[in-house]
């Protein structure tokens, strides 16, 4: 990445695009402290995070989730449920209570999982569970901890256009107290959720402004337009 | 289980207690009962079963639920027996509640220095360094004259250790209770340990260390700590061995030994409580029957069921049980306990 | 002034012994990602097998030196085609299971060879010292020294100047990209073993002439090998190299300064490099 500078504001909702490689969740893990920059920085609601450790800044209000499905298939639904909602509390270093012993945050997970018709599947293996439904596991539960940031790395890769639009939904009822980054390839979700759009193209800022001005963005038609043509070049017409 | 849950179990129709309870039953029926009618000499093996388990169980927190596996892990069994030996070897110390804490704190002390330095490097380093580690405990023992009675390499001529309780003499019965109390406490804590909060975390961080650490777990922090308890239980089983074998030697500390808890949780099953104890159960038996027969190919037989159990036998045995209660469970009553 | 001398040389002997055992199990690991801990157990079969060649059936010490390469390769050949080849890509279950094959190997040395006793043996050419400079150098440690030479020569030459070498190290970097480009990598990989296999095997009989053979020399001489890949670092020629050297002059200088504390010499250096640099003095990032 090189010379990639920009701001978002509280609340807003802010897409990031771009062609493959072009360093999109490389941003993401800058943000959220799986990389490190070499030059740069980072800041947080005014305070300087660029060397702050991945497992802190979820403390301050960062939350994520990964472009290819990140939660841990062995374990149970309420498994991950439960080592989620302890990530921020300080009983996440009790060793000798049981989980089940909270029954606050277990509460707090019948919550989440009933709505998207998990809690009484609670039991199950993730692994067990179709991709799908994995996925929406995957955002309530990035969600769930209630984040001042919201970091979604292609959250609807994968989908049927109808489990797509449920993610939309979900997105858009969501609190303006929430920020949320998002990054993804599928428009619909891009112009259906995003107060402003950014582009990226081999790790510069191409384009950043409203969903409209960016539409409109010859640059930016001319990095699709390439993919398309090569695309085309490969499919018989 | 809680008490609310085992009065809710109560309540079920005795068909379906049985088989709920059956396990456990049996399991209790075999290490409270079993013992006390069996001659000396299987008493004798009986309690290094324990032992084993209970080395196992330590070691399967690391293993199976953190997902690292440590190589050398006598090195700390090794601490917690040669602490003890030492003890009476130079200060005449038998007192039980000075060797077991001493013993413990020795093997944390080792696991915590051993840790730190381990865990700098991950994936196969990790078993690398770990490995050297261990050996170099190995030699410790082997050079260090003060760890030696004269004239010979370790410890020898140790007593059982001294409870306080005036009048009190041990027999291999009494010293096996013993062991089994030391041991139910250990399996306590550990049933503790793994349905904690910490607990879950480990297996988070065994399933997706990334995503565990994103989601405000100091990863490192939970590895090390989990590498000084599995350490620490290591040298209970230690100083435990010490006691009952009345001899400890650099074998003890050695290749041969760390190799025990890794073959005896694979093939009884990891990340589960059971399976160590069933697997500690397997190795310690078959090696007893083995030196009856064939004493010069033991390493050779237990190399071979190694190699087989991880081969074929992935799951271990306890995986095979449990479907297998599983089934029963299913025939006789279909109401979820 | 004698006393410096001969431990340099045999320093630097023995540090090309661990250099040609730590070459082949670093680009093992550093290529097909498998920790072959039974490696060492595959010098000390070549060093048995040489033994009953050379001293045995009295045949040529050149031909012994073949047939442990052989030996050695042939069970390891064994060990990867039959049982690690269906645990590709599980790390830990690899490495449980060549850690047991060390054990069935040792005993298996016992049973074949019997008893506990170190065989050592010489090349009968080899006897004796030279003299160069009005100092004398003993004659096999002189041979070692240039025999690993030698070998890390061509070693250097196939990794980095052969179509093969560029395709190993391709593979160590990124292995889909390689196989993608229709290379058979499997083959490459088997090729690969098969040398590794082989140089440790024949590096048993060269080495017997300074460790000689005995039943726990499998674990014994992994252990060496593990420290030298770790401070060398993992997956090159020269990383085996450099490590061999220094572990082999840290281990000879230090037995012979602090004979109390030999064996902690090693140790010391590895930690060092944990702390300091932990992938290795040569090696890539961790």
């Amino acid at each position: 990445m090189s010379d990639v500078s920009f701001s978002v504001e509280r609340g807003e909702r802010l897409a990031i695009i771009g062609p493959n490689g072009a360093g999109k969740t490389t941003l993401f893990n800058l943000i959220n402290g799986q990389m490190l920059p070499t030059s740069g920085k980072v800041f947080f609601w005014g305070q300087d995070i660029t060397h702050m450790r991945a497992y802190s800044r979820a403390h301050l209000g960062q939350a994520r989730s990964f472009q290819l499905i990140s939660l841990f298939l062995n374990l149970s639904v309420l498994d991950n449920t439960l080592i989620t909602l302890h990530g921020i509390k300080r009983s996440r270093f009790q060793m000798l209570r049981p989980t089940t012993a909270y029954t606050d945050l277990l509460a707090k997970a019948r919550e989440i999982l009933s709505p998207i018709d998990l809690w009484e599947r609670r039991d199950e293996l993730v692994r067990s569970l179709s991709y799908g439904e994995q996925r929406r596991l995957e955002i309530a539960l990035t969600v769930a901890l209630e984040p001042k940031l919201l970091l979604l790395d292609e959250p609807s890769s994968g989908l049927t256009s109808a489990e797509s639009s449920e993610i939309t939904d979900s997105i858009c009822k969501l609190g303006r107290d929430i920020t949320v980054l998002l990054v993804a390839h599928d428009m619909d979700l891009v112009f259906g959720i995003a107060d402003r759009i950014m582009v990226l193209h081999y790790g510069k800022v191409v384009a950043n402004g409203t969903p409209e001005e960016i539409r409109a963005d010859p640059r930016v038609k001319e990095i699709y337009m390439g993919i398309e043509e090569n695309a085309g070049n490969t499919t018989a017409t | 289980m809680t008490i609310t849950k085992i009065m809710e179990a109560l309540r079920q129709p005795w068909q379906l207690q049985l088989v709920r309870f059956t396990p456990h039953m049996v399991v209790v029926l075999i290490l409270a009962i079993l013992p006390a009618v069996v001659p000396a000499y299987v008493q004798g093996t009986w309690t290094k079963f324990v032992i084993f388990a209970l080395f196992a169980l330590g070691y399967d927190l690391i293993y199976g639920h953190v997902g690292l596996l440590s190589l050398g892990h006598a090195a700390y069994f090794g601490a917690g027996g040669y602490t003890v030996a030492a003890l009476m070897l130079h200060y005449n110390m038998d007192s039980l509640w000075v060797g077991l804490p001493l013993g413990i704190l020795a093997a944390a002390l080792v696991a915590a220095i051993f840790g730190f330095m381990a865990l700098r490097v991950s994936g196969m380093y990790f078993l690398l360094v770990t490995f050297a580690l261990g050996e170099l405990l190995y030699s410790v023992t082997w050079n260090w004259k003060w760890l030696s009675t004269p004239g010979m390499q370790g410890i020898s001529g140790l007593p059982r250790p001294d409870l306080g309780i005036p009048g009190f003499t041990w027999n291999t019965l009494s010293f096996y209770y013993f062991v089994l109390v030391v041991f139910l406490i250990c399996f306590f804590l550990v049933h503790r340990i793994m349905n904690s909060p910490f607990g879950h975390a480990l297996r988070g961080i065994r399933e997706n260390e990334s995503r565990t650490q994103s989601l405000g777990y100091n990863t490192w922090l939970y590895k090390y700590t989990a590498f000084i308890i599995t350490g620490a239980f290591a040298g209970v089983a230690g100083v435990l061995f010490v006691y009952y074998n009345r001899l400890i030697s650099p074998t003890h500390v050695g290749v041969a030994t760390s190799f025990l808890p890794m073959i005896m949780v694979i093939i009884g099953g990891s990340g589960t409580l059971l399976g160590p104890v069933i697997g500690a159960f397997v190795i310690v038996f078959v090696e007893y029957f083995a030196s009856l027969f064939t004493p010069e190919r033991w390493p050779l037989i237990l190399g071979a069921i190694f190699v087989v159990a991880i081969m074929y036998a992935r799951g271990g045995i306890n995986i095979h049980l449990s479907r297998l209660w599983q089934r029963l469970i299913n025939r006789y009553g279909s109401t979820k306990v | 002034m004698e006393l410096l001398l001969s431990s340099l040389v045999n320093g630097i002997s023995f540090g090309m012994v661990l250099f040609l055992i730590a070459s082949g199990l670093s680009i093992v690991m550093g290529l097909m990602g498998i920790v072959n801990l039974a490696h060492g157990a595959l010098y000390m079969v070549g060093a048995y097998v040489g033994w009953t060649i050379a001293v045995q059936l009295k045949l040529d010490f050149g031909l012994a030196v073949i047939a442990g390469g052989f030996g050695g390769a042939l069970v390891g050949l064994l060990i990867e085609r039959v049982f690690l080849r269906r645990l590709y890509k599980q790390p830990n279950e690899q490495v449980l299971l060549t850690y047991g094959f060390v054990y069935i190997l040792s005993n298996i040395v016992i049973w074949v060879w019997g008893g506990y006793r170190r065989l050592q043996f010489t090349a009968p050419a080899l006897y004796g010292s030279m003299y160069i400079g009005g100092m004398p150098f003993a004659k096999d440690r002189l041979a070692i020294i240039a025999i690993g030479i030698a070998v890390a020569i061509a070693l250097w030459y196939l990794q980095n100047k052969t179509r093969m070498g560029a395709i190993v190290r391709a593979g160590m970097d990124d292995k889909e990209m390689t196989m993608g480009l229709g290379i058979n990598l499997e083959r490459v990989f088997t090729f690969v073993f098969f040398l590794a296999a082989f140089i440790a095997g024949s590096a048993g009989v060269i080495g017997a002439q300074l460790l000689g053979a005995y039943s726990w020399l499998g674990s014994d001489i992994l252990l060496y090998a593990l420290i030298v890949v770790v401070v060398g670092g993992l997956g090159s020629v020269q990383g085996a190299l450099l490590g061999g050297l220094v572990i082999g002059l840290i281990d000879t200088f230090g037995k012979a300064l602090f004979p109390q504390f030999a064996m902690f010499t090693i140790y010391l250096a590895m930690i060092v490099i944990l702390l300091a640099k932990p992938s290795g003095l040569l090696g890539r990032k961790v």
